[in-house]
């Protein structure tokens, strides 16, 4: 059986004035299907650009990336849009919620493109807020909830068109831990559930739930225990 | 995505920065009442013109009149600017030949000769008298002109006449002593009145001659020459001119004085007109003078939209301001959309559809505050100008101000589409957007 994520070869390097960063330079990746990929790396190591490249947010320098044997690499703007629609969900380290709408507004916004009637739309959106524990929140803005109930309505939101994958870039990075830890487990269980999850962070709490480990060092992938001896000379340079 | 959807999220996103869109939609709400008062005063003033031209004549009708050679062709009279000729120093007179060739030219339904009586003559009936002008005209029937019988009928013959509505008018009595009650004005349908014709002879002796006729009809009033005339055959006025003027006319030789050219309807008229004169001979319509006017309020109408314009060309530039900053301060939220699949003519559609609705928002404001101005200046306006019609005589004006109902409807759109305009290089620079720098952006 084909993976369902196929990189292979794939850079993306950012021009910097006269220098250029090498943000990810010659990558290859497989992911099966129905996985929980968790993609370790320090600070700047590629992490984020790798994931928006997943997903179809950002072209590549060089490289294949191949998702259901799809070619996203050769793919329009409006080809990739609708790709993302069916295929994926996101959730960003910033949450990105709409500031004027409610949590339930917010979780349904993504389904308003593919033209799904707003009374469906806003059952299944409820129906999800409710699957976050979020049920009696559906009226609240996001000022009006906290961070881990903010990122429990994105995580809601990354649901609402049923995508076969799951993208979170630094789901943690703004969360406290009590809060962190509960969206950490409910994206175990949307895996649990039979959806394929890639999530990116230099959270080391995070590989618990992990089926694949992916390590990244200055846009290169290394082993386990390449990625253990560099992080640790970098933890003693710093004390 | 769905128009619904599209528009309920462009009302909700206008709707949550209700501050912003209100001051925006204030400069388009000013720039469209402006074009709406101005273009409405233009449209007013222009019915007014037309109401004041009633009675002009027919505007399928063209008067055409010989060329008798040498150059300064003497139409005479005020209409003279406008009578078009064209001066080739040779002669084209209007002999029963030259009428067939008009007769063929395409589009013209009608060539009558007409001709003034030109003698000194009055009216009589009963003890009454009256002065009226006698028209004579190669046609038995007076519809050819498009007149219409209020009483009796239209045909002419030699021993009737057809009259206008007002000859009854002019008719007093002469022997009226001072204190005596004024008669009412004769009702002359029907009735035997008697023409007296008068010249002089060498020795300066009056000859008078007499020609008693029934008025076989009363012409419908047009507000044109036809409501003070007497209309008689062409033969009969042509050989009282004769005996008056003691001059025999060869018609094959001489020609008319005059015909009148009907064509089918007035928008031939212009184009038949040229033709006449390219043929030679001069020719006059009231259609050029209508038109002068018609054209000088169209164009009265197009400054002061211009000047309305100019309002919204700044209320263009607030939308465009206003969009930008939109767009700017919701970068992150493009980029979400297109994470979510919102394609770029999605996100196109969203902000096209705000910059509109901003113009639809001030448009429908401006054209309801311009609708209502005009109507208040109307109250007022045609009050003070009635009192100046009753000062210096004249028709009152029914309006001052006209709003059609295409005005606001094309406003509106107008507003609209200025909307989408200013709004198009901000809309277009969301929908290209890179979703990952927009995700980003700070
Ligand atoms: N838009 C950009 N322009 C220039 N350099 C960038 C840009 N985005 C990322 N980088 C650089 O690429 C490297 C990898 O960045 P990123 O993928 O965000 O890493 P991570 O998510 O692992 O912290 C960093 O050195 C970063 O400074
Ligand atoms: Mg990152």
């Amino acid at each position: 059986m084909t993976p369902l994520i196929q990189v292979a070869g794939l850079k993306r390097h950012y021009q910097m004035g006269g220098t250029t960063v090498r943000a990810l330079d010659g990558v290859d990746i497989e992911i099966p299907a129905h996985t929980f990929t968790v993609v370790m790396g320090p600070s700047g190591s590629g992490k984020s650009s790798l994931l928006y490249l997943l997903g179809g947010l950002d072209r590549p320098t060089a490289g294949e990336i191949s998702i259901n044997g799809e070619r996203l690499d050769q793919m329009d703007e409006n080809a990739l849009a609708l790709f993302r629609r069916k295929m994926m969900g996101f959730i960003f380290q910033s949450f990105n919620l709409v500031s004027s709408m409610s949590a339930m507004e917010n979780v349904a916004f993504p389904m308003q493109f593919s033209g799904i009637p707003v009374m469906e739309r806003n059952q299944k959106s409820l129906q999800l807020l409710g699957q976050v524990g979020l049920a009696d929140r559906s009226g609240h803005t996001p000022s009006e909830l906290s961070g881990g109930q903010q990122q429990r309505v994105a995580v809601a939101r990354a649901l609402i068109n049923d995508p076969q994958l799951v993208f979170a870039d630094e789901p943690t990075g703004n969360l406290d831990t009590a809060s962190g830890v509960t969206v950490m487990q409910l994206l175990s269980d949307l895996h649990k559930s039979g959806r394929t999850v890639l999530v990116v962070t230099h959270d080391q709490r995070m590989t618990r739930f992990a089926t694949h480990k992916i390590f990244l060092l200055d846009g290169h992938i290394v082993s386990e225990e390449e990625y253990k001896s560099a992080t640790l000379a970098l933890d003693n340079q710093g004390e | 995505m769905k128009l619904i959807d599209l528009i309920r999220l462009v009302v909700n996103n206008l709707n949550r920065r209700k501050a912003r869109v209100g001051l925006t939609a204030i400069g388009v709400v000013i720039g469209t009442a402006a074009v709406v008062i101005l273009v409405s005063l233009a449209i007013g003033l222009q019915m007014n013109a037309n109401e004041q031209l009633y009675g002009i004549g027919n505007l399928s009708q063209i008067n055409v009149s010989p060329n008798y050679g040498g150059g300064g062709g003497g139409y005479g009279g005020p209409m003279v600017q406008i009578a078009g000729s064209l001066d080739t120093g040779e002669s084209a007179l209007l002999t029963p030949r030259a009428i067939k060739d008009l007769q063929a030219l395409p589009g013209v339904v009608s060539v009558i000769p007409r001709e003034y009586l030109n003698a000194q003559m009055y009216v009589t009936y009963k003890k009454m008298q009256g002065y009226s002008s006698i028209i004579g005209v190669a046609t038995e029937d007076l519809t050819t002109f498009g007149l219409e019988a209020d009483q009796g009928i239209t045909g002419l013959s030699r021993a009737s006449v057809v009259i206008g509505p007002q000859v009854a008018m002019g008719f007093y009595d002469p022997n009226l002593r001072p204190g005596q009650e004024t008669p009412p004005p004769p009702d002359l349908y029907d009735q035997q009145i008697q023409l007296t014709i008068l010249k002089y002879d060498a020795d300066g002796n009056e000859i008078r001659k007499n020609i008693s006729v029934r008025v076989a009809g009363v012409l419908a009033e047009t507000g044109a020459e036809s409501d003070w005339s007497i209309y008689m055959p062409l033969d009969q006025v042509a050989s009282i001119n004769e005996w008056a003027n003691g001059f025999r006319v060869n018609r094959n030789k001489d020609g008319y004085t005059e015909v009148i050219v009907t064509v089918e309807n007035p928008d031939k008229t212009i184009e038949v007109r040229d033709q006449i004169i390219a043929l030679g001979y001069q020719a006059f319509t009231m259609l050029d003078f209508v038109q002068g006017i018609n054209n000088f309020y169209t164009i009265l109408q197009v400054v002061l939209g211009g000047v309305g314009a100019i309002a919204l060309l700044v209320a263009a530039i607030g939308i465009a301001n206003t969009m930008a900053m939109s767009i700017l301060e919701r970068t992150r939220e493009i980029g979400l959309m297109k994470a979510v699949g919102a394609t770029n003519r999605d996100v196109l559609a969203i902000f096209l559809g705000e910059a509109a609705g901003i113009g639809f928002i001030g448009g429908a404001g401006g054209v309801l505050i311009g609708w209502l101005a005009g109507q208040g200046l109307n109250v007022v306006a045609v009050v003070y100008l009635a009192q100046q019609a009753a000062q210096q005589g004249g028709m009152p004006p029914s309006v001052a101000v006209y709003t059609p109902i295409w005005l606001p409807v094309f406003v509106l759109l107008f507003s609209v589409f200025i909307g989408m305009v200013s709004g198009l290089y901000p809309a277009l620079r969301a929908a290209t957007m890179i979703p990952v720098q927009a995700l980003k952006y700070e």
